[in-house]
């Protein structure tokens, strides 16, 4: 059986505007969604900000309720069964609040502890237990506000494990933390993944995809554009080879020119200070260098190189050129 | 002259943005709970108690001093959440930023809740007149505004002092709250002045609302001008001696955070 | 459902609740303000325009402590939920298992209990007022009717509680409900006194019956009779109140999952 099926899940937020009078505005956050997941995978939602990925979970999670659709959670109708699905799952969202700041981290484990009715006898081994998972052990008797930004989402995760539920949401877990602190919590990520946990991730962060989840949805304006294993995403772009140059004051006629040459296939730019990395997907590889940079004539050129492409540039190519 | 309507400007823009800003989240029907029922209900509970006490006849003595002491919910908590309120929003640094007399912009602040106060004592005094039949036959109501606007602006300039207190301590909710009820007892609302201990009484002349208090309740049994016109003058200078305070502490304070580069720290 | 399950379920939920809101609360001035310096305050002042109008000046000390009773629990009753928003755990402990409703039984418990120091803040300025320690005339049917004021009063803020999950501008729905109980409930004045028409507003209110009770325990005035049909009424209200919110709970909760209104700040 699969974990989690969703299917042509949609959310609509009505917004209210003017305040004499009054007008509603609608946005469409989740555009008729399916997919599954299975027991024990690790699944990944890609996408750009506001491209419906929080608004998916809050409704996985019986936050929120959808506008049309339906899912199920290990069975369970995440809007007729909710208190069963609530029994089963974790969530945390990211970033640092939702605790309670003036409690230790341990008070606050042992209060939710209590709310997810784990049985006080469990809970006392389990949570020293779950201070160590998270790496917070000896840190535990200190209060919350004394933390640093990714202890408490360390601590987040252990409070989503206190009552051990077999499907784990999680919502950006890394969002605002400092490379190190990314890291640690991407190996706490993988050891729940070695417990056999069905966990839904979402982040905008390509590596963090590519090395944990077992597939990808990418989703962007509500809507799944690709839905495949890290490998299989590549493969979209395999055909292709990425041609980075690194350019100092591009003309956009020069820009619009090379978009519109047969042989480019996406064009990307950055600016970085003074220059701009101009970055082609295109079949012909290194052989269309000489041809990209007759179209540069005029213009001061820096490093040019050509490489093979990665889960990001199948990212870009799916959400087109124009997010960061 | 120019510097005068720049000024003159600033008064009036930074009044009308510091009401918007308090009142942004009301709706009408909020707006009359807060105006309407809540100073209703406080006046109807000590009047009633006054009455129990001592009958119906002396509901005028607990009305007029009731409502009265409503001009405090404007001058305390109106002001100094307008002047607190860019502790709260982060917009301290620039208040502080911007040329122009200060003195104009903290001023502006307390304009509107003059209005505001003095209309609801206003509609303190129209309940009593409802409920209890308060006679204002005997009064001379030109003088009557003038008191309600005295003390309105006596609270305001208390308000200034305790706002300005509000960038310095962490907690102006809880001065404001015992500052509200302690001018409720000491300023005679609900016992007469006489009947306090000495200590008490010393206080009383030193705070807004004591003189209009006793200076409305005049008024109403028909007192002119020469009666009362020492008490309300007395006040206002209470009040300006407060909002002078009020003025020091915020410059001090303006002072101390450019110098130790604190602003954004509070 | 055993008696281990009732436990897991419902009784620790609701302690470690409790626990967690004392404390949060126990050294917050606006909590010690509501039901420490607003009552004594008011005691004062009633002090002063009854002392010499009531017979037994007890009456005072429980009048006013009443009202410190009613204002913690409207305002760290609203504060408490409205927290949760700030801290952004309303989302997480909607989520949870646990039923709202027995969290916020919790939290009640919490707030009843702690807004009970009104009453000794009350009873020790009077004291000090008088010079002389004031009795409680009958002190058990007293005591009992002190908990079971505790139990109405738990089970009326849960009906008041989804207010407050809606609606994250509270604080002029507070201010405009503190007093108007004061009025109704017969605090420090007889309802005799308000026009005829707002009684049955007063006999629905828990306050009112819980007053009544108190007052006429500690002045030595009750009968039996009378004593029975005011605990009754006071209880029956709690069942009442307890019936009614887990239907409004869950009316509340589900139009905020409808609205996206759960992470509003």
């Amino acid at each position: 059986m699969n974990a989690l099926v969703i299917s042509d899940l949609r959310r609509v937020y009505r917004a209210h505007t003017g305040v004499i009078k009054r007008k509603v505005k609608e946005v469409v956050a989740v555009d008729g969604i399916s997919f599954e997941v299975g027991e024990g995978e690790l699944f990944g939602m890609l996408g750009p900000n506001g491209a419906g990925k929080t608004t998916t979970v809050k409704m996985l999670t019986t936050l929120l309720i959808p506008t049309g659709g339906r899912a199920s959670v290990l069975g369970y109708d995440i809007v007729k069964d909710e208190s069963k699905v609530r029994e089963h799952i974790g969530f945390i969202f990211g970033g640092e609040r939702g605790l309670y700041w003036r409690l230790s981290g341990y008070d606050n484990l042992r209060y939710f502890a209590s709310l997810y009715r784990v049985d006080p006898a469990v809970s006392k081994t389990r949570i020293p237990y779950l201070l160590d998972l998270v790496g917070l052990s000896g840190r535990g008797d200190e209060k919350v506000e004394g933390y640093s930004r990714g202890m408490k989402q360390r601590l987040h995760v252990a409070r989503t494990l206190l009552h051990n539920p077999d499907v784990l949401f999680l919502d950006e877990p890394t969002i605002g933390l400092d490379p190190v602190g990314a890291r640690e919590l991407r190996q706490v990520v993988r050891n729940l993944q070695a417990e056999n946990k069905t966990i839904l991730l979402t982040t905008h962060y390509m590596f963090e995809a590519d090395a944990l989840c077992d597939r990808i949805a990418v989703i962007d304006k509500g809507k799944i554009v690709a839905l495949d294993t890290p490998a299989g995403l590549k493969k979209h772009v395999q055909d292709l080879s990425v041609i980075e140059i690194e350019v100092f004051g591009l003309r956009s006629e020069a820009l619009e020119k090379i978009r519109t040459e047969s042989y480019v296939d996406t064009v990307s730019l950055e600016n970085r200070d003074q220059r701009q990395a101009l970055m082609i997907h295109s079949p012909r590889g290194a052989e269309a260098v000489p041809d990209i940079m007759a179209q540069l004539d005029g213009h001061r050129v820096g490093r040019v190189s050509v490489r093979e492409p990665t889960l990001e540039d199948a990212y870009i190519r799916l959400v087109g050129g124009t997010h960061e | 002259m120019r510097k005068f309507v720049f000024n003159l400007r600033l008064f009036f823009e930074s009044a009308r943005l510091s009401y918007i800003a308090l009142f942004r989240w009301l709706r009408p029907g909020t707006y009359a709970a807060s105006k309407i029922i809540m100073p209703l209900a406080d006046i109807m509970f000590f009047t009633f108690i006054g009455i129990y006490a001592n009958g119906v006849e002396a509901a005028p003595f607990y009305v007029i001093g009731n409502a009265m002491h409503l001009a405090a919910i404007n001058g305390i908590y109106g002001v100094t959440m307008s002047v607190g309120g860019d502790r709260w929003e982060g917009t301290l640094p620039y208040l502080f930023g911007v040329p122009g007399s200060r003195l104009f912009t903290f001023l502006g602040r307390a304009f509107f809740h003059l209005l505001d106060g003095s209309l609801n004592v206003i509609i303190g005094l129209l309940l009593g007149w409802l409920i209890w039949q308060l006679d204002f036959s005997q009064a001379n109501l030109l003088l009557l505004g003038a008191a309600i606007a005295t003390a309105t602006i006596a609270t305001c300039g208390m308000g200034l002092a305790l706002g300005a207190l509000g960038l310095v301590t962490v907690n102006i909710m809880f001065i404001n709250n015992l500052f509200f009820f302690l001018l409720l007892i000491f300023a005679g609302a609900n016992v007469p002045i006489e009947q306090f201990p000495n200590w008490m009484q010393t206080i009383s002349q030193f705070i807004p609302l004591t003189r209009s208090i006793a200076a409305a309740r005049l008024i109403i049994n028909g007192a002119h001008l020469a009666d009362v016109q020492s008490m309300l003058l007395v006040e206002l200078l209470i009040g300006a001696a407060y909002a002078l305070l009020g003025f020091i502490i915020f410059r001090t304070f303006e002072y101390q955070a450019r110098l130790r580069g604190t602003l954004e720290a509070i | 459902m055993s008696e281990r399950n009732i436990a897991i379920r419902y009784i620790r939920p609701i302690l470690m609740s409790a626990g967690v809101l004392f404390k949060q609360q126990a050294t917050d001035l606006f909590v010690i303000f509501t039901v420490v310096i607003q009552p004594m305050i008011v005691a004062l002042l009633a002090l002063w325009m009854l002392g010499d109008a009531v017979d037994d000046a007890i009456y005072i000390v429980v009048g006013s402590g009443m009202t410190g009773l009613w204002s913690g629990l409207l305002f760290n009753g609203g504060n408490s939920i409205t927290r949760e928003r700030w801290t952004g755990t309303l989302e997480t402990i909607v989520g949870l298992p646990t039923a709202m409703q027995v969290i916020v039984i919790g939290k009640n418990l919490a707030n009843v209990t702690q807004s009970m120091a009104s009453m000794i803040a009350c009873y020790t300025i009077s004291s000090l007022f008088f010079g002389y320690p004031l009795v409680v005339q009958q002190p058990w049917l007293f005591a009992i009717s002190l908990v079971f004021t505790g139990i109405a009063f738990v089970s009326f803020a849960l009906i008041l509680a989804p207010l407050f999950i809606l609606n994250p501008a509270v604080r002029s729905f507070q201010n405009g409900m503190e007093f108007p109980v004061f009025l109704l409930s017969g605090f420090l004045f007889p309802i005799l006194l308000l026009p005829n028409w707002t009684n049955p507003i007063s006999y629905a209110l828990p306050t009112y019956w819980a007053a009544r009770a108190l007052h006429i325990t500690s002045q030595g005035l009750a009968t039996r009779h009378e004593l029975l049909f005011v605990w009754a009424m006071l209880l029956g209200f709690s069942a009442l109140y307890l019936i009614m919110s887990s239907w409004i709970f869950r009316a509340v909760l589900r139009k905020a999952r409808v609205d996206a209104t759960l992470n509003m700040q």
